[in-house]
């Protein structure tokens, strides 16, 4: 970039980094953008899938202990009834919301950044929403009989309570994993077709055709495909809002002093797409330098989602002052004690990392060299991964262990049990997340295309007709 | 005996004109395949409004419906539930399963109606594949593709390529 083509980019403060680097012909691009599926298996793909594998075992065996063994197998007591496995489950469905808010509510409002990345969100999505899915099944302590939670005519006469939280987690849960399968499904399909007509091995171009049922690009189709996407789009909005919203019914509409509060819904939902965006970032990182995304997946997008990121970040930490100001201001002895007991009793280090990760670490965003800085912007993803898994811990567990009658009072340690179904579910998620980025197109090509097309479409000075600055 | 006739354009401007001199002529079925969605081509083809947005609406309704039914049922009438001295039908806490429901069923209604309803998948073989230059529409070509009688594939195959095709092709005896 020469001196005065510098100058210029910086003088226009307001167009900021491209969406899209260079403008590659349509060939050029499917060509670039599927060598990570097409090309030969790296080494390094080989080595990360064998590393992961270790953790699915780790998983496997606590999985596996958990049903022989049974509950006792966790740290789990009373009254701590509730610990890691419903602060995972919480952890993972917040990080899945980051997926549908980019594919879907960033399609509404046209944001064009959302185009190269939102494949890659929602398979996020939908691999959060798996694992998240095994945390209350395994909860049941008999999970073999998990249909009981279903309303069947049963011998029993008896049916789901549905004036209760607890079913509606369960429709709330499994609607949000099968619509976003659909939608990542539906997306898909033009792309899965592309891979069929560009491999050259046959065996490649069988599986990819009937993956993709034998799409052909025809003007009939797309236009009820593209009704179709912005639709399930539509339903997909509200749908993320209602899914954190009831996951937080869970806890608000108990009474127990730190769970009994109306501002648990939009806080949660805050705090969901605050998580997920900082996963989007840690996955994203590393992957657009191993794949060469660098193209479609420029600065801009970096300094957008760190914006969201901030942004979220402040409504979370605006949901933490308000929990305190209600607590003092309810006059609820109780409340204030549960709000004290988290900054002075004995889980206060895990309160106060909870206030670094998320409150302090992304006000580091506000400077925006450090929104476009790869290695500041993974180490806040971290942090703020790490910060949102203990915000989860804290209401959950330090809530419970001192409740209402001290007698009752106790503490809760995870066993080892416990540590691999956590930490063995984050090995399970990366490497379902890895497989995806060998096996299908991880950027939405057709979509790409569309953008380049629209924005060549822009004359110098004119834009093109419903679109405005790229 | 019907054929396929199959041309292949660079720009976008030639093919909606061919498009349009074909229809004019009212001869041909006519279709255009390209990477990604373009909205003039149905206006080029002369395509109406998509249906799918009343599929969505009656699939919502349905799940909504049956959502608010199912709740009612079963802990209103069969099997009166009283938690806490709460009506057995206390609406206000149906909600959440109604409107989870009505999502299901619309997003449910939406994908298969457009995947077996409008566009007949899954449909592995079509005449136009037995191009293998064809393989380049979902990549990088826009093609025109019009289904015509068998003795007039080749004065349309002609007239493609008077309107600008940079190349075409038939597929004789094809079966629909």
């Amino acid at each position: 970039m020469s001196t005065a083509e510098k100058t210029i980019r910086e003088l226009n403060a307001l167009e900021g980094a491209p969406v899209l680097v260079g403008r590659p012909g349509d060939r050029a691009l499917t060509d670039e953008l599927l060598e990570p599926v097409l090309g030969k298996t790296r080494k390094g793909f080989v080595l990360l899938v064998l590393a992961l594998l270790g953790g699915v075992g780790f998983w496997t065996i606590s999985l596996l202990t958990t049903l022989f063994v049974g509950i006792g197998a966790w740290g789990n007591n009373i009254p701590v009834a509730w610990a890691w496995d419903i602060t995972n489950f919480v952890w993972w469905i917040g990080i899945g919301h980051a997926g549908t808010l980019i594919s879907a509510i960033l399609l509404l409002f046209q944001q064009k950044w959302r185009t190269s990345i939102n494949r890659f969100a929602e398979a996020m999505t939908l691999f959060a929403v798996a694992m998240a899915g095994v945390y209350p099944l395994i909860h049941l302590g008999r999970p073999w009989f998990f249909w009981w939670l279903f309303p069947y005519p049963s011998t029993l006469s008896v049916w789901p309570n549905f004036k209760s939280a607890l079913p509606w987690d369960v429709f709330a849960i499994s609607t949000y994993a099968t619509v976003s399968f659909l939608f990542w499904y539906l997306g898909l399909i033009p792309d899965l077709a592309t891979v069929r007509d560009a491999a050259k091995s046959r065996a490649r171009r069988i599986v990819y055709g009937i993956l993709s049922f034998g799409w052909r690009g025809s003007a009939r189709h797309w236009r009820h495909y593209r009704i179709g996407y912005l639709l399930l789009a539509g339903l997909s909005t509200p749908l993320v809002l209602s899914v954190h919203t009831i996951v937080s019914f869970d806890f608000a509409i108990s009474q127990l002093p730190g769970w009994h509060t109306t501002i648990f819904p939009p806080y949660f939902v805050a705090g969901a797409i605050f998580s997920g965006f900082a996963m989007v970032l840690t996955l994203m990182i590393p992957a657009r330098r191993l794949l060469g995304y660098q193209r479609v997946v420029t600065e801009r997008h970096l300094d957008n989602m760190a914006k969201v990121m901030l942004a979220t970040g402040l409504m979370v930490t605006y949901g933490y002052m308000m929990e305190w100001f209600m607590a003092w201001y309810s006059g609820s002895p109780l409340e204030a004690f549960a709000f004290l007991n988290r900054l002075l009793g004995p889980y206060r280090p895990i309160f106060l990392t909870q206030m670094f990760c998320n409150v302090v670490a992304p006000q580091i965003l506000w400077i925006p060299a450090m929104r476009r800085n790869e290695v500041v912007l993974f180490v806040v993803s971290i942090l703020v991964n790490i910060g949102m898994w203990t915000e989860r811990f804290v209401i959950i567990a330090v809530s419970l262990s001192r409740d209402f009658v001290p007698s009752s009072w106790g503490m809760y340690y995870p066993t080892w049990v416990d540590m691999g179904l956590y930490f063995g579910s984050i090995c399970v998620f990366l490497l379902l997340f890895v497989l995806f980025l060998r096996f299908l197109p991880s950027i939405p090509l057709f979509e790409v295309k569309e953008l380049r097309r629209e924005l060549e479409h822009r004359g110098p000075g004119g834009t093109y007709p419903g679109s405005e600055e790229s | 005996m019907k054929a396929y006739v199959l041309g292949e354009f660079d720009r976008e401007e030639p093919l909606y004109a061919a498009a349009r001199a074909l229809r004019a002529r009212g001869s041909a079925n006519l279709d255009i395949h390209s990477p990604y969605p373009l909205h003039e081509a149905d206006e080029a083809l002369g395509l109406k409004r998509s249906t799918v947005p009343a599929v969505a609406l009656i699939g919502g309704l349905t799940g909504a419906i049956t959502g608010y039914l199912l709740q009612w049922y079963t802990v209103g009438f069969d099997w009166p539930l009283n938690v806490g001295g709460r009506p057995p039908h206390s609406a206000p806490a149906f909600i959440p399963v109604t409107f989870e429901l009505g999502v299901l069923f619309a997003a449910l209604s939406i994908f298969f109606g457009l995947l077996g309803g409008y566009f007949g998948f899954p449909r592995l073989h079509h005449p136009v594949f037995e191009v293998e230059a064809f393989r380049s529409a979902s990549i990088d070509g826009l093609w025109l593709s019009a289904e015509v009688e068998g003795g007039q594939a080749e004065a349309v195959a002609h007239e493609l390529r008077g309107l600008g095709a940079r190349q075409v092709s038939i597929v004789p005896e094809a079966t629909p």
